[in-house]
């Protein structure tokens, strides 16, 4: 498979966000057990809005795509979510600056710069039933990969994996945390939607 | 106890734009609303002062707009249901509020609250916007055990710190001894909360937890999480005094002491009740010695109808006490001036 471009990313974040948004009731459901009930809600709506500033965008370049993610997240999601989700597009879109074709070994570090910021900004290890527990074996399932498909393949199984797990886990960090082992039994909102994001990732593109 | 689930909204996703257009129209010689959901005051602090700015999800009226005002905060950021404002929104609150002094960030410590702030503080630093400072508030004796205070989660004893140091801005300070003022108020209040039943989330009509007709729970927070100590349901004179103790034990409060004291209606209890509650807390205070400056009981931070309340406890000194005495006109906190209540 040959480099990204800026308009495959496009195409990689408007995959994620049908994705997301297919599952909207079950990530809200998901988030009623542990939270307020909304996570699917909000972070479907801050996709969305991400496709359409994307889609407002005059000749992006592939760090533009990423950053005005970010910016979506952030901005139109609140919460700790919008801050740690944003905080992964917007550490990788550091990665980004004048580049316009991504390798492989060009995404994995841009994974991995993410996956950096979102474990300094929530101070989340793995086990401690957040997104992390997705993502990090997720990003390490994908560096290891041989190639394009194959790592987007291998990265959404990782994922899946990694957010199952944390059905059986007490919660160390986010709001979970106060709820002790009444949120066993019960996987983590944010690890379910990173599952759901690198799945999309991994379908043929259009 | 089952939960009223029909709210009086229009749509759910209108509900902070319209609660915020009418409580702006309502008290229009306290408030205005500006930008992004902004409560600015009516009239702006004088220049040079140190700004106070805090965000936070709504549904938790009055607080956080009932504390715009005179002698309280200059600007909040109300963010949508339960979910703090994003970065960029508190930075647009920042540039309002500035007048000159500096301007502090206070955080009630929330994983949401705290790193939406963080990260408006880094897009200052790289606009430029400088003499911008955090401060991290938490009270809820539950949420961590004591020797880990900073884990603990900012619930309603933070009213102490926000009526304290609106006072204390309004005044000839700087930002750090601003921040020094806010901690130690934090560092000296200490809170705990109960409930006898849930809530209705206002955007999805569902109940956020079960709990049973006869059952109360102790220590839960703000936002509805469930928290720890479910029993059966107690009197009034029982539940303070499994309550107190604690919350005497963890700071600790001694005797000779002088305090303030906060029974926080979270919802649905009534008037009556936190006044039959008080009578036990000024009964076991005395008895241990400790003196009641000033005592508050109404619903100063709410989750919806929830029928609880939370009890704070904040000891003061001299300048505490000055500070609680300087008037302030908020929305839905007011006190007089001195010279006032004399006459």
């Amino acid at each position: 498979m040959h480099d990204l471009t800026a308009k495959d990313l496009a195409d990689l974040i408007k995959r994620m966000a049908g994705r997301v948004l297919a599952e909207r009731e079950m990530l809200n459901r998901l988030d009623a057990a542990t939270g307020d009930g909304d996570h699917g809600s909000s972070i479907s709506g801050a996709l969305a809005l991400a496709v359409q500033k994307i889609g407002a965008l005059a000749e992006p370049s592939p760090q533009d795509i990423w950053l005005t993610t970010a910016k979506a997240l952030l901005n139109g999601m609140g919460g700790a979510s919008g801050a740690i989700f944003g905080t992964f597009f917007l550490k990788g879109a550091a990665k980004l600056k004048d580049v316009e074709r991504i390798s492989q070994a060009d995404m994995a570090a841009l994974l991995a710069a993410g996956l950096a910021g979102v474990q300094a900004r929530g101070r989340a290890q793995v086990g401690d039933k957040t997104m992390v527990d997705a993502l990090a074996p997720a990003v390490a399932a994908f560096a290891a990969a041989a190639d394009f498909p194959s790592a987007w393949r291998a990265a959404a199984d990782a994922a899946a994996t990694g957010a199952e797990s944390t059905r059986d886990m007490l919660a160390r960090q986010g709001r979970a945390k106060y709820l002790g082992e009444r949120a066993i039994g019960h996987a983590d909102p944010g690890a379910t939607t990173i599952a759901l994001m690198f799945a999309a990732a991994a379908e043929p593109s259009p | 106890m089952s939960a009223r689930t029909h709210k009086l909204i229009n749509r759910p996703d209108a509900i902070v734009a319209e609660m915020l257009e009418g409580f702006c129209a309502a008290y229009s010689d306290i408030v205005q609303l500006t930008g992004d959901r902004l409560i600015t005051r009516a009239q702006p602090k004088a220049q040079g002062k140190v700004a106070l700015v805090i965000g936070n999800g709504s549904g938790h009226e009055p607080a956080m707009v009932g504390w715009v005002g005179p002698g309280l905060f200059d600007v909040n950021i109300a963010g949508e249901i339960f979910t703090a404002p994003g970065p960029q929104r508190i930075v647009e609150g920042i540039r309002a509020a500035d007048c000159g002094g500096g301007v502090l960030v206070c955080v009630s410590h929330h994983a949401g609250d705290r790193l939406n702030a963080e990260l408006a503080l880094e897009l200052c630093e790289a606009e430029g916007i400088d003499n911008v400072e955090l401060v991290i508030l938490y009270d809820d004796i539950s949420s961590a055990p004591k020797g880990q205070e900073a884990e603990r989660r900012g619930t309603a004893g933070l009213f102490f710190v926000w009526k304290l140091l609106g006072a204390f801005c309004e005044g000839d300070c700087d930002l750090a001894a601003a921040k020094a003022l806010a901690e130690k108020v934090r560092d000296n209040t200490r809170s705990l909360a109960m409930s006898l039943s849930s809530c209705a989330s206002p955007i999805t009509g569902e109940v956020m937890f079960e709990m049973a007709a006869d059952e109360m729970e102790i220590g839960m927070g703000l936002h509805g999480e469930v928290g720890m100590g479910r029993q059966k349901s107690l009197s009034a004179d029982a539940t303070i005094d499994l309550m107190l103790p604690p919350i005497l034990e963890d700071l600790p409060f001694a005797a000779g002491d002088e305090v303030l004291v906060l029974l926080n209606n979270s919802g649905s209890l009534t008037l009556m009740e936190l006044f039959i509650l008080y009578r036990r807390v000024a009964q076991r205070l005395a008895e241990a010695g400790i003196t009641v400056y000033r005592a508050w009981l109404d619903a100063y931070a709410t989750t919806q109808e929830m029928a609880g309340f939370a009890l704070s406890l904040c000891r003061v000194d001299e300048q505490l006490k000055a500070l609680w005495d300087a008037p302030a006109n908020g929305a839905y906190m007011k006190q007089l001036p001195p010279d006032a209540k004399d006459s």
